[in-house]
C-alpha cells in the first residue's frame, strides 16, 4: 500500500514550520520528496521472505515504514467508535557504515497519528506526536516485539499476541489488545506490492485483515469499554509515487460474512484511474485473490467540504465486476480529517448492499 | 519693552565675551557626552543581552540543569517517554571561536523547537534536512555573517578548546540590521554534540511548565538534578555585571558633575559681570522674575546648545567606549557579542534632560543672586565681596554638614551601592561648598612667601584673590574638584592594582602551570590529558605538582565557580585569609569536611565562617562548612575551593583541568620548561604552559585591560576638568580686564601685568591642587572601601601613590599656567584707556 508515502515527508516541512499551513507549502512536500536521495537505500525490487519477529521492526536501510491499525468498536451499550492508529518511520539518510558517536544523530524521524470517532457525538478526535528517533524518544525492537514514539506504543505480550496499542493524547486514550482472527497475508506478489512501473517503485507489504479487539477507549476523561476488529497493514520500502500520480483512495472493508477486501484507487492528475490500483480478496479462512483496476471500480457519490476549504468524498459506490455486485460505502460521520501537520482523510465507514448493512471498514483519501 | 531690551543686552554680552559662552558650551558638552557615551555603550550591552537571552530562551519558563558533568541523554527521553504531557527540548551548549572571537554554539533539536524559539524555523526543507543530517552543519545570524564576511555554504574552522574542527554554514537566520544573535550559533543537537565531542549528555532541557505542573516535576526528578526558573537564572546573569556597569555610570557622572561646576561658574561670572547693568535695568523698571527669567533662559540656551553638541559626541564617543565595556564584561562576566550600538530615545532622552537640569541647576543661583540685590547697591563691588565673605561662615557650615551627611550614609547604608554612590556625591558636593570658605585662609598663608619673592606683584596677586572671592572661591572649587576626581580614581586603581599583584605573586606559587587555553563548556573548563601528570613527575627537577579542576557547579543563589585542589606541600602558602579560620583548618579541610570561599562570595552571600554552603551534588544537596573566606581578586562572581580528591568522588569527575609544576631547588626553570613543553605538544589538543612569571605579567595584562575602561574615564574626567580650568580663569581674568587696565595706567608695565595675572592663576591651581589631595584622597578612600566593597566584595588597602599627587600638582599648576596665558597676553597688548573705555 503507497499510502503515507507524501505524507511521511510532510513533517519535515510542516512539523517545524508554524506557518506552513498554506495548500501551496504542503504540496512542496512532493518536491522534498524527491529532493531527498534515495540513493543508498535499499529497494523493495523483488520478492522476499519474512521472517519473524525480525520483520516485525523496523528496516532503518530503507526509506520509510509504517505501522498501520485501523478498526471499528463498540461497547456493551452498542455505542460504536472507530480509531485509528499508525506508527510512521522515516529516514533521512541511509544508515552509514559505522554508527555515529551522537546517538541523536541516527537520521530516523518517528511520527505517530491517533484518532478517535464518535459518530453519535459527532465527534472526531486526532493527534500527533513527532520526534527523531535520538536516544530512544521512538524507534522498534524486534524481541519482544514493540514500536513506539514517546510514550505512544505497540507492545507484544511474552506468548506473541495479543499486541497491545496503548496511546495517551490530551482528549482520549485507546488501549486495545489485538489478536488475528485470520493470519498474516502478503500482499500484491508474495509480499511485494509494485506502485508503478519503476522497478523498486514499490514496497513490502504484509497485512492482520482481521484482529479481534478489546479494550478500553476514554474521550474527555470518559471511559468505555469496548469490542470490535481491527485491520493491521504493515509496510516498507523506498519508493515514491510517479510524477502522474497525484493520491489515492485506500479501502479496507470487513464483511460481516468474514470475508474482507482491501483495494486502493491511485488516481492521476485528471482524476482517473491509475492502472497499478490493486487490491486483495481475503476469505474467513485466509485464501486471498489479488484484484486489479479491471476487477473493481470506485465512484464517489457525495462530497464534504472541510473546515480547512478540502473536499473530500465521503460516500462511494463501488462495483465488484466479476460478482456483479454494487456496494455502498458511506462514512460513518463526515469530519473524520486528519488536518495534522499533513493533511488527509482517514475514517470508518459502513458498507451497504440494497440498502442492508453488510459490514464495516476504513478510507483513507489523500491528494485532495 | 525693559523686556526686550534685557534680551538684546544679552546677547550683546555673549557676543562680546565669545570665548567665554564657547568655553561654558564645551563644558557642558563634553560632560554630556562622557555620561552620554557610557550610558549608550552600558545599554547597548544591557540589550544585546536580554535580546540574546530572548532569542536563546525564547519561551523557556524553567530549566533543568545538573553539575559540571552536564545531565544524562537518557533523562530526556525518561522525561519525554514518563511526562509526555510537559513541553520540553534538550539543549547542548557550547564554547567554540571562530578567528579568536568567541561564539556560543547552541545545539537544538529542529523537531521540540517549535514551542520555544524560531532559530530554526527555515525557509527552505532541504536546509532542515541537511541541517539534521550533516554532522557539520551550522546556522549563523545574517548580522554576523555580514560582519565577518561569511556567507552560506562557507567553510569554516572552529576552535574546540584548542582543537581545530571544520564546519560548514548552511543557512542564514534573522536579517540583516537586527544585531540580536550575534555570536551565537546554532546546529542541530547531534551537530553540537559531535563538534563538541560531548557524547551522551546534554547542558540543560529547556521547560515550559504551567504552576501545577512544577512540583510534580521536582519530586520526579532524579537527584543531582536542578529545576531552576528561567527567569531568576537569566536575572543573576544579568546582575553579575550589574555594579561594573553601575561603576561605569557613576564615573560618568562625575564628568558631568565637574561640567555641572563649569556652567556654574561660566553663570556666575556671566552675571557678575553684568550686576551693574541689570542693576539700571531694575532701576529702569525691570521687574526681579523679568532678570531672573532672561539670565535662566539664556543660560538654558547655552546648556542646550552644549547638551546637543554633547549628544553627537557622545555618540560617536559611545562607539569606541562600546568594545571596551563589551571586552570587560566577556573578561568578567559572560560571553556576550555587542557590536551595535543600542541608540534608544529613552537614553537620549536622558542625556537631554541631564545636561539641561544640570545647567539649570547651575545657573538658578547666579541668576537668583543677580536679582535678589537691591537695584541701588549692584553696582557697587564692595557690596559684592562683602556679602560673599559674609556668606562664607555658613557655606563652611553647609560644607561641612553635606561631609558629614555623605559619610553617615556611607556608613549607614548597609550594603547599597547606590546609596554608597550617593554619599560620594554627597562628600564631595560639601566639600566643594567649604572649599571658598578655606580660601582666604590659603591666601593669607600664600601672601608673605609670595611677597618675598616677588615684591608688589606677588602681593597683589595673592590679595587679590581674596578680594575677589565671589569670582575666585567657585573656580576654585571647579579646580579642586576636577583635579581630586583625578586624583581619587587613580589612588583607587593603583591599589587595586597594587592588591592584585600582591595577592598573585602569592597565590601563584608553582613554577609551570599547564592549562588549556579555552573550554568548550560553559559548566566546567577543559580538561588535560589524563597522563599528564604522571608524565610530567617523571621529568627532571620536578619536585612535585599541584593539580586544579575548575567547575561551574549549582549552589541555592545559582551557580558558582569552584574550584578542587590537590595541593602540593607548599600550595598552602598560596592562600591569604582574612580574619580568623577555623582551627586544624588544613588538616579538615583535606579531609573533605570543609571548604574555604573567596572574599567575594562571603560578601555577596553575607557569610562568615563556619557558616554552610549548600550545593547540589549528584547525591542531592550538601551543605559544606566554610573553613575560611580567603581573598581572590581573580573573580568579583566569587570562587568555592574544595579538596580535588573529595570533589572526584562527589562528582564522579577525576578530571583535571590546570596542572602545578613544582620544581627541585638544583632544577633549572628553562631546562624543565622545555621538557614540559615538548610533553604538552604531544597532545591534539593545544595546551599553554606558562612560567609563574609569565602567568603574573598576563594577568596583570589583563587587569589592565579591564581596567582600560576606567582610564579612559579618568582621562575624560581631566579632559572636563581641563576645559573648566581654562574658562574658570579665562573668565575671571578677562572680567577683570577694567582692573588690569587701572593697574597699567597707575604704572604696571606689561611685563609685569603679565607675571601679576600668570602669578595669580598659578596661586589658584596651587591652592586648588592642594584643597584637591584630601578630597582626592578621601573619594578614593570611599571608592575603595564602600564602592568597591559593594560593588564586587572585594577589601582592598589603599596605597597613596606620590606619582599620582605630582601628577594632579603638575597638571592644575599647567592648566592654569595656560588659563592665565591668553588673557595676560592680550591685557598686556591691550591700551589701558581702550580697556577702560571698554565700560
Amino acid at each position: 500500500m503507497g499510502r503515507v508515502i507524501l505524507i511521511l515527508l510532510l513533517p519535515l516541512l510542516v512539523g517545524c514550520q508554524q506557518n506552513a499551513e498554506t495548500t501551496t507549502e504542503k504540496l512542496s512536500a512532493t518536491r522534498l520528496l524527491s529532493s531527498i536521495d534515495q540513493q543508498g537505500f535499499s529497494r523493495a525490487d523483488k520478492a522476499r521472505a519474512f521472517i519473524f519477529p525480525q520483520d516485525h521492526a523496523a528496516h532503518p536501510e530503507y526509506r520509510n515504514e509504517w505501522w498501520y491499525f485501523t478498526g471499528n468498536l463498540q461497547d456493551q451499550s452498542g455505542q460504536r467508535f472507530g480509531y485509528q492508529v499508525t506508527f510512521f518511520r522515516f529516514a533521512l539518510k541511509p544508515p552509514g557504515k559505522k554508527p555515529a558517536r551522537s546517538r541523536w544523530s541516527n537520521n530516523q524521524l518517528w511520527m505517530a497519528h491517533a484518532a478517535v470517532t464518535d459518530p453519535e457525538g459527532g465527534r472526531h478526535f486526532k493527534q500527533e506526536k513527532l520526534t527523531r528517533e535520538g536516544p530512544g524518544l521512538a524507534g522498534s525492537d524486534a524481541r519482544p516485539f514493540r514500536v513506539w514514539v514517546e510514550d505512544w506504543q505497540l507492545q507484544q505480550s511474552q506468548q506473541g499476541f495479543p499486541w497491545t496499542i496503548r496511546i495517551n493524547a490530551d482528549q482520549f486514550s485507546i488501549e486495545l489488545e489485538v489478536e488475528p482472527t485470520i493470519g498474516l497475508i502478503r500482499q500484491g506478489d508474495k509480499g511485494l506490492s509494485q506502485k508503478s512501473a519503476a522497478v523498486g517503485n514499490a514496497s513490502y507489504y504484509y497485512s492482520y485483515p482481521r484482529l479481534r479487539s478489546s479494550g478500553e477507549i476514554t474521550i474527555n476523561e470518559k471511559r468505555y469499554q469496548v469490542t470490535g476488529n481491527s485491520w493491521f497493514d504493515r509496510e516498507w520500502g523506498t519508493s515514491a509515487l510517479s510524477s502522474e500520480q497525484t493520491g489515492w483512495d485506500w479501502f479496507s472493508l470487513q464483511f460481516n460474512s468474514g470475508e474482507n477486501l482491501m483495494f486502493y484507487h491511485l488516481r492521476n492528475q485528471q482524476g482517473e484511474a491509475d492502472p497499478f490500483s490493486a487490491g486483495t480478496r481475503i476469505d474467513k479462512d485466509a485464501t486471498t485473490k489479488r484484484l486489479t483496476l479491471s476487477d473493481i471500480e470506485v465512484t464517489p457519490l457525495t462530497w464534504w467540504q472541510s473546515p480547512s476549504g478540502k473536499r473530500y468524498p465521503v460516500e462511494w459506490e463501488m462495483k465488484l465486476k466479476q460478482e456483479n455486485r454494487t456496494l455502498q460505502i458511506k462514512s460513518i460521520l463526515a469530519g473524520q480529517e486528519m488536518d495534522l501537520s499533513v493533511r488527509y482523510w482517514e475514517g470508518a465507514v459502513d458498507i451497504y448492499e440494497q440498502g442492508r448493512s453488510i459490514g464495516s471498514g476504513f478510507l483513507e483519501m489523500t491528494g485532495y | 519693552m525693559v523686556g526686550s531690551r534685557l534680551w538684546r543686552a544679552g546677547l550683546r554680552h555673549q557676543r562680546l565675551h565669545g570665548w567665554q559662552t564657547v568655553l561654558a558650551i564645551l563644558g557642558i558638552a563634553l560632560g554630556v557626552a562622557v555620561v552620554m557615551a557610557v550610558g549608550l555603550a552600558n545599554q547597548s550591552a544591557s540589550r544585546a543581552f536580554e535580546i540574546t537571552m530572548q532569542q536563546v530562551s525564547g519561551r523557556v519558563t524553567h530549566q533543568i540543569l545538573a553539575g559540571p558533568a552536564g545531565l544524562p541523554e537518557q533523562l530526556y527521553t525518561d522525561l519525554r517517554l514518563q511526562h509526555p504531557e510537559l513541553t520540553t527540548a534538550p539543549v547542548v551548549e557550547g564554547v567554540v571561536r571562530i578567528r579568536n572571537e568567541q561564539f556560543t554554539l547552541l545545539g537544538l533539536d529542529p523537531l521540540s523547537e517549535q514551542p520555544f524559539r524560531s532559530l530554526t524555523a527555515l525557509p527552505a526543507p532541504d536546509i532542515l534536512t541537511r541541517l539534521l543530517t550533516q554532522e557539520n552543519a551550522l546556522l549563523l545570524s545574517t548580522y554576523t555573517a555580514k560582519r565577518l564576511g561569511l556567507e552560506s555554504g562557507n567553510q569554516i574552522t572552529l576552535d574546540v578548546a584548542g582543537v581545530p574542527r571544520q564546519a560548514q554554514i548552511i543557512a542564514l537566520f534573522g536579517d540583516q540590521q537586527g544585531a540580536a544573535l550575534d555570536g551565537v550559533l546554532v546546529a542541530d543537537i547531534a551537530a553540537a554534540q559531535t563538534l563538541l565531542g560531548q557524547f551522551g549528555t546534554l547542558d540543560r532541557i529547556d521547560l515550559t511548565l504551567r504552576q501545577e505542573q512544577i512540583r510534580p516535576l521536582q519530586e520526579w526528578l532524579p537527584k543531582g538534578l536542578h529545576l531552576v526558573e528561567t527567569s531568576q537564572r537569566t536575572a543573576a546573569m544579568a546582575n553579575m555585571s550589574q555594579a561594573f556597569q553601575t561603576n561605569l555610570s557613576a564615573m560618568s557622572l562625575l564628568a558631568l558633575l565637574v561640567g555641572g561646576f563649569l556652567i556654574y561658574n561660566t553663570a556666575t561670572f556671566s552675571v557678575l559681570q553684568r550686576r551693574r547693568q541689570f542693576g539700571i535695568m531694575r532701576l529702569i523698571g525691570a521687574t526681579r522674575s523679568e532678570v531672573f527669567r532672561v539670565i535662566l533662559i539664556e543660560q538654558m540656551v547655552i546648556g542646550l546648545i552644549g547638551t546637543m553638541i554633547g549628544l553627537g559626541i557622545g555618540i560617536l564617543l559611545a562607539r569606541e567606549l562600546l568594545w571596551l565595556v563589551t571586552r570587560t564584561i566577556n573578561d568578567l562576566y559572560y560571553s556576550i557579542t555587542i557590536t551595535q550600538l543600542d541608540l534608544s530615545p529613552a537614553m537620549l532622552l536622558t542625556g537631554t534632560a541631564l545636561g539641561l537640569i544640570t545647567t539649570l541647576l547651575a545657573s538658578a543661583a547666579p541668576a537668583w543672586e543677580a536679582t535678589r540685590a537691591r537695584p541701588q547697591s549692584v553696582n557697587r563691588r564692595s557690596v559684592i565681596e562683602q556679602q560673599s565673605h559674609r556668606a562664607l561662615p555658613w557655606l563652611l557650615l553647609i560644607g561641612l554638614a553635606v561631609m558629614a551627611g555623605g559619610l553617615l550614609l556611607a556608613d549607614n547604608s548597609g550594603r547599597s551601592l547606590l546609596l554608597g554612590f550617593a554619599a560620594l556625591f554627597c562628600f564631595i558636593m560639601g566639600y566643594c561648598l567649604l572649599v571658598p570658605a578655606v580660601v582666604p585662609l590659603l591666601s593669607r598663608l600664600f601672601l608673605y612667601p609670595v611677597q618675598g619673592l616677588f615684591g608688589t606683584i606677588g602681593r597683589l596677586a595673592s590679595r587679590g584673590i581674596d578680594a575677589t572671592l565671589s569670582r575666585t572661591g567657585p573656580a576654585i572649587s571647579a579646580l579642586t574638584l576636577a583635579i581630586a576626581a583625578t586624583i581619587g580614581m587613580g589612588i583607587m586603581v593603583d591599589s587595586f592594582r597594587t592588591s592584585v599583584g600582591q595577592w598573585l605573586s602569592q597565590t601563584i606559587q608553582g613554577d609551570i602551570y599547564i592549562s588549556v587555553p579555552h573550554s568548550s563548556s560553559k559548566r566546567a573548563s577543559s580538561p588535560l590529558p589524563e597522563e599528564l601528570p604522571a608524565a610530567i613527575l617523571k621529568v627532571d627537577g620536578v619536585r612535585e605538582i599541584s593539580t586544579g579542576r575548575h567547575v561551574t557547579v549549582e549552589s541555592e543563589s545559582g551557580p558558582v565557580n569552584l574550584l578542587a585542589i590537590g595541593l602540593a606541600t607548599t600550595s598552602y602558602r598560596g592562600f591569604k585569609f582574612k580574619g580568623d579560620t577555623l582551627k586544624n583548618l588544613w588538616a579538615d579541610f583535606s579531609s573533605g569536611n570543609l571548604i574555604l570561599v573567596s572574599e567575594p562570595y562571603a560578601y555577596h552571600n553575607q557569610l562568615k565562617v563556619g557558616d554552610a554552603v549548600t550545593l547540589l551534588t549528584p547525591d542531592g544537596k550538601k551543605p559544606f562548612t566554610i573553613g575560611g573566606i580567603f581573598f581572590d581578586y581573580g573573580s568579583d562572581r566569587g570562587l568555592l575551593v574544595m579538596p580535588r580528591a573529595h570533589y572526584a568522588q562527589r562528582w564522579q569527575d577525576t578530571r583535571i583541568t590546570t596542572i602545578g609544576i613544582y620544581l627541585k631547588q638544583d632544577a633549572t626553570l628553562d631546562a624543565v620548561l622545555t621538557e614540559v613543553k615538548k610533553l604538552a605538544g604531544r597532545s591534539a589538543q593545544q595546551l599553554s604552559v606558562r612560567a609563574n612569571k609569565e602567568i603574573l605579567k598576563q594577568s596583570l595584562e589583563i587587569f589592565d585591560r579591564t581596567f582600560t575602561i576606567t582610564q579612559v574615564l579618568r582621562l575624560l574626567v581631566i579632559a572636563v576638568a581641563f576645559v573648566g580650568i581654562l574658562s574658570a580663569m579665562m573668565a575671571m581674568q578677562l572680567e577683570r580686564a577694567k582692573e588690569h587696565a587701572i593697574l597699567r595706567a597707575t604704572g604696571l608695565t606689561p611685563r609685569q601685568l603679565l607675571g601679576q595675572i600668570t602669578l595669580q592663576t598659578l596661586l589658584m591651581g596651587l591652592m586648588a591642587a592642594l584643597l584637591a589631595i584630601p578630597l582626592g584622597w578621601l573619594m578614593a578612600e570611599i571608592l575603595i572601601h564602600v564602592i568597591n566593597l559593594r560593588s564586587f566584595g572585594w577589601s582592598m588597602p589603599s596605597q597613596l601613590s606620590p606619582s599620582i599627587l605630582m601628577e594632579a600638582m603638575l597638571f592644575a599648576l599647567i592648566a592654569s599656567l595656560l588659563a592665565g596665558l591668553y588673557p595676560s597676553l592680550r591685557m598686556a597688548r591691550t591700551q589701558p584707556a581702550l580697556a577702560l573705555r571698554e565700560e
